[in-house]
C-alpha cells in the first residue's frame, strides 16, 4: 500500500510543471544571472588601488600609535590598503580639497570613548572602504575593551598580545581549501532558496490530503488507506523530488557555473538535500493551517520562503549579520540561514562540528514542522467539505 | 433484502443554516436509490455525512450493519465514491489514475490490473489510457472520475451529481453504466437535481428540500401523491372562452385554461380523458392543431409538495 502510494506520488510530483519551473529552471536562470553579475564585481575588486588618506594627528597616546600601525599594515591582495599622510586638520582638509587624498581620518581614542570619524569629498567605493575599515577597527577595539573589563586585570597590551596569539592559533586551525569569497555567499543563499521552494510541494501535500481543501483530498479520505500512510508516502516522494532538485542546483552551479564549494562537495549535497526536506516540511506545516484557499496558502508559502531568504541574505549580503546583532535566535531557526550557514561552515572551518550542528538543527526544525503538520491534518472529520 | 445504509435522525448545521434536518433513510441491497432535490437542498451534505467526512450534529449512520466512522476501513473498502467535483491527478494518465485509486482498495497486483482493465472498458476509455486528464473532454473526464470510483468493484456505489456539465451522449453512457453496475450486484445511491435521470434509473427515490425529506417511495408511489395525474395540452385551438365551463364539467377535470389559443386541461385520475376532451371540441366544431397528453413528473410531485418547481430552484 505504501509503495503503491509512493510510486504514484513520485510520478505525479516529478511531472508538476510548477516544480520544474520553480525548482529547476528558475534557480538555474538566477544562478546564471548571479554568476554574470557578481563575476564582474569580483573582477573589479581584483584591480584594487591603494587609497590615499590624510590622518589628522590629535594625540600620541597608545591607542593612536596602535591605529597608525594598523593602518600601515593592513593590506588587500598584497597591496597596502592605505597610503596615509599624518598631518594637521587644516592641511588634511586642503589635501582633500585638492583631491590629493580620498578621505580625511580624524583620530579618536576609543579606549576613552571617543570614536574615529572621517570626511570625504564625495561618496564612492573608496569612501565606503575607509568607512568600513574604521567601523571594523572600532568594533574590534570595543571587543578588546570588553575582554579587558571582563578579565578584571592586566593591561591593554597584555590582552592584545594574548588575543593575537589566540587569533593566530585559531587561524591556523580554520584553514580549509574552501572558498570564502563574499559573492559565493549569494550562491549559498540560492541553494537555500531552492530548498525552501520545496515548501510549495509540501503545501500541495497538505492540500491534497484534506477533504475540506480539495476534491482529491475528499476522495482519498473515503478510501480504506489510512491517512497516515498516504501522507507519509506523499512526504517521502516529495523529499526525493526535492533532493533531486537541490542536487541539480548544486551540480549546475558547481560544474557548469564553476562555483567553488571547496573540496567537500559531498557534504554540500547533503546540506542542500536536508535543506530541501526542511523546505518541504515548512510548506506541509503552512498548508495544514486552517481552511484558507489554495491561492492564499500559496501566497503565504511564497512570502514566508522569500522572507526567510531575505533574512538569510539572499537580497542583501549583510542582512544575516544584522539579524545576528538584533535577534541571534532567529538565525538559529531560520531554515534559509541554517542551509546557507551549513555550506558556509564547510568552506570556513576544517572541523565539521559546526556543519553537523547546522545539519542537526535543520533536521530538528524539519521534524518539528512535519509533526505540527501531521497534528493539524490528523483530524478525521471536517466541519464542512 | 438486507439494509445496506441506515441513516437515523441526521442533523447537520453550518452555523445558523441547518443543511440536513432530522433525516431518516434506509437503503436496501440491490436498490438504485435516488436522492432528488434542488441545489442546496442538502444532498451532498447527506452524502458527506454518510462517508464520515463531516462532523454530525446529531444522528447515527450505519453501513452494512456497522457504524460508519472515519476509521471504519473495513466498511470503506466496499464503498465506491464518485464526487461531484472531478478528483483525479492532473499529472497522471488515465490508466495511472485508475490504477492509483484502485490501489487504495486492492493490494494484489494481478487482481488490480484485471479490475483496472475492466474499469477502462466499462467506461469506454480504451482509446485514452495514455491521455492526461487535461486532454480529455468534459464527458470523458467525468467517465474517468467514475472509473476511478468503481474500479475496485464496490458493493455500495455513491454518485453525487455525476452528470453535471456533461453532454447528452456521455450522460446516457454514464446512466447506462450505472444500471449495468446495479445489475452486477452493486447497491447505488444517486444524487441529482435532474429529475429525468432519477426517474430513468432509480428504483426508489427520496425527495429532499431545505434539508428535510419531503417524500420517499418508488416513482409510481411518488406520482400518486399528486392530485394532477394527467395534463392535456391542445395547441392552435380555435375555441371560445365560454366553452371552458363545459370542459370543466367533464369527469375528473381539476381545472382548465385557455391562453394564446393553447388549451390546458388538468385531470385527477380517470381513463380516456383525452377522448372526452376531443369529443367535446368536435361537438362544438372547434378546429385545433397539435395535442399532447402528459403524465405527472417528479417535478409535479415536487411542485405539489413544496409549492415551487424543482427547475425554479436550480442554481
Amino acid at each position: 500500500m505504501f509503495l503503491h502510494n509512493l510510486k504514484y506520488e513520485m510520478l505525479s510530483s516529478l511531472r508538476v510543471k510548477e516544480v520544474i519551473i520553480w525548482l529547476i529552471i528558475f534557480p538555474i536562470a538566477l544562478g546564471t544571472c548571479f554568476k554574470v553579475a557578481f563575476s564582474s564585481v569580483y573582477e573589479n575588486t581584483m584591480v584594487f588601488e591603494t587609497i590615499d588618506v590624510a590622518v589628522v594627528e590629535e594625540t600620541d597616546e597608545f591607542s593612536a600609535q596602535m591605529f597608525r600601525q594598523v593602518i600601515g599594515d593592513v593590506k588587500m591582495e598584497d597591496e597596502p590598503m592605505f597610503k596615509a599622510k599624518y598631518t594637521t586638520k587644516e592641511k588634511a582638509l586642503k589635501l582633500l580639497e585638492d583631491d590629493k587624498v580620498s578621505a580625511v581620518i580624524f583620530e579618536g581614542d576609543p579606549f576613552e570613548g571617543s570614536g574615529f570619524s572621517m570626511k570625504t569629498a564625495s561618496n564612492g567605493l573608496k569612501a565606503t572602504i575607509v568607512q568600513s575599515f574604521l567601523d571594523q577597527y572600532s568594533h574590534n577595539i570595543e571587543l578588546i575593551m570588553t575582554a579587558v573589563t571582563d578579565s578584571g586585570s592586566g593591561t591593554y597590551e597584555d590582552v592584545l598580545s594574548t588575543l593575537s596569539a589566540e587569533v593566530n592559533s585559531v587561524a591556523k586551525k580554520q584553514m580549509t581549501h574552501g572558498n570564502t569569497d563574499m559573492y559565493v555567499q549569494y550562491f549559498y543563499n540560492l541553494l537555500a532558496m531552492v530548498a525552501l521552494y520545496g515548501s510549495l510541494s509540501g503545501l500541495h501535500i497538505a492540500i491534497g490530503a484534506q477533504a475540506n481543501l480539495s476534491a482529491l483530498g475528499a476522495r482519498r479520505n473515503v478510501s480504506p488507506t489510512p491517512k497516515l500512510i498516504q501522507i507519509t508516502a506523499s512526504l517521502c516522494a516529495t523529499f526525493i523530488q526535492e533532493a533531486v532538485c537541490t542536487a541539480v542546483a548544486v551540480t549546475y552551479t558547481h560544474f557548469v557555473l564553476g562555483i567553488d564549494y571547496g573540496d567537500r562537495l559531498g557534504f554540500v549535497y547533503l546540506a542542500a538535500i536536508i535543506g530541501g526536506c526542511l523546505g518541504v516540511s515548512l510548506g506541509f506545516m503552512v498548508g495544514s493551517i486552517g481552511r484558507m484557499s489554495m491561492g492564499a496558502k500559496n501566497a503565504i508559502c511564497n512570502a514566508v520562503s522569500l522572507g526567510l531568504c531575505f533574512f538569510s541574505g539572499l537580497m542583501d549580503g549583510n542582512m544575516k549579520a544584522k539579524v545576528e546583532l538584533s535577534a541571534p535566535w532567529f538565525n538559529k531557526i531560520n531554515p534559509a540561514a541554517l542551509i546557507s550557514d551549513s555550506i558556509y561552515c564547510l568552506n570556513v572551518y576544517e572541523d565539521l562540528s559546526r556543519y553537523w550542528e547546522k545539519i542537526v538543527s535543520m533536521m530538528i526544525v524539519a521534524v518539528v514542522l512535519t509533526l505540527l503538520g501531521f497534528l493539524m491534518t490528523r483530524r478525521r472529520r471536517y466541519a464542512s467539505v | 433484502m438486507e439494509t445496506v445504509v441506515k441513516i437515523s435522525g441526521l442533523v447537520k448545521s453550518y452555523k445558523e443554516l441547518t443543511a440536513v434536518n432530522d433525516l431518516d433513510l434506509e437503503i436496501k441491497e440491490g436498490e438504485v436509490f435516488g436522492l432528488l432535490g434542488p441545489n442546496g437542498s442538502g444532498k451532498s451534505t447527506t452524502i458527506n455525512c454518510l462517508l464520515a467526512l463531516l462532523d454530525l450534529d446529531k444522528g447515527d449512520i450505519e453501513i452494512f450493519g456497522k457504524k460508519m466512522t472515519p476509521t471504519a476501513y473495513d466498511i470503506k473498502k466496499d464503498i465506491g465514491v464518485i464526487m461531484q467535483n472531478v478528483a483525479v491527478f492532473e499529472e497522471l494518465t488515465v490508466y495511472e489514475n485508475i490504477d492509483y485509486f484502485c490501489g487504495l482498495y486492492i493490494t494484489d497486483k494481478a487482481t488490480r490490473k484485471q479490475y483496472v482493465d475492466e474499469a477502462i472498458k466499462f467506461s469506454g476509455l480504451e482509446d485514452f489510457v495514455k491521455f492526461r486528464p487535461k486532454k480529455l473532454s468534459g464527458g470523458l473526464l467525468r467517465r474517468l472520475n467514475i472509473a476511478c470510483g468503481i474500479a475496485h468493484k464496490p458493493k455500495l456505489i455513491i454518485l453525487d451529481e455525476p452528470t453535471v456539465a456533461v453532454d447528452p451522449q456521455s450522460r446516457n453512457k454514464i446512466l447506462e453504466g450505472i444500471i449495468e453496475l446495479n445489475k452486477n450486484g452493486a447497491t447505488v445511491i444517486y444524487t441529482s437535481h435532474y429529475m429525468e435521470e432519477v426517474e430513468q434509473i432509480c428504483s426508489r427515490i427520496a425527495i429532499i428540500d431545505k434539508g428535510k425529506k419531503i417524500a420517499e417511495g418508488t416513482k409510481e408511489e411518488l406520482k400518486k401523491m399528486v392530485k394532477n395525474t394527467e395534463t392535456i395540452t391542445i395547441l392552435a385551438c380555435e375555441m371560445e372562452g365560454s366553452l371552458l365551463g363545459e370542459i370543466n364539467e367533464l369527469p375528473h377535470v381539476i381545472e382548465s385554461g385557455l391562453e394564446d389559443k393553447k388549451l390546458t386541461v388538468h385531470f385527477s385520475g380517470g381513463k380516456h380523458n383525452l377522448l372526452r376532451v376531443l369529443d367535446c371540441l368536435q361537438k362544438h366544431d372547434v378546429s385545433f392543431g397539435r395535442v399532447y397528453s402528459e403524465l405527472p413528473t417528479l417535478n409535479d410531485v415536487f411542485l405539489e409538495l413544496t409549492g415551487t418547481a424543482l427547475r425554479d430552484q436550480e442554481g
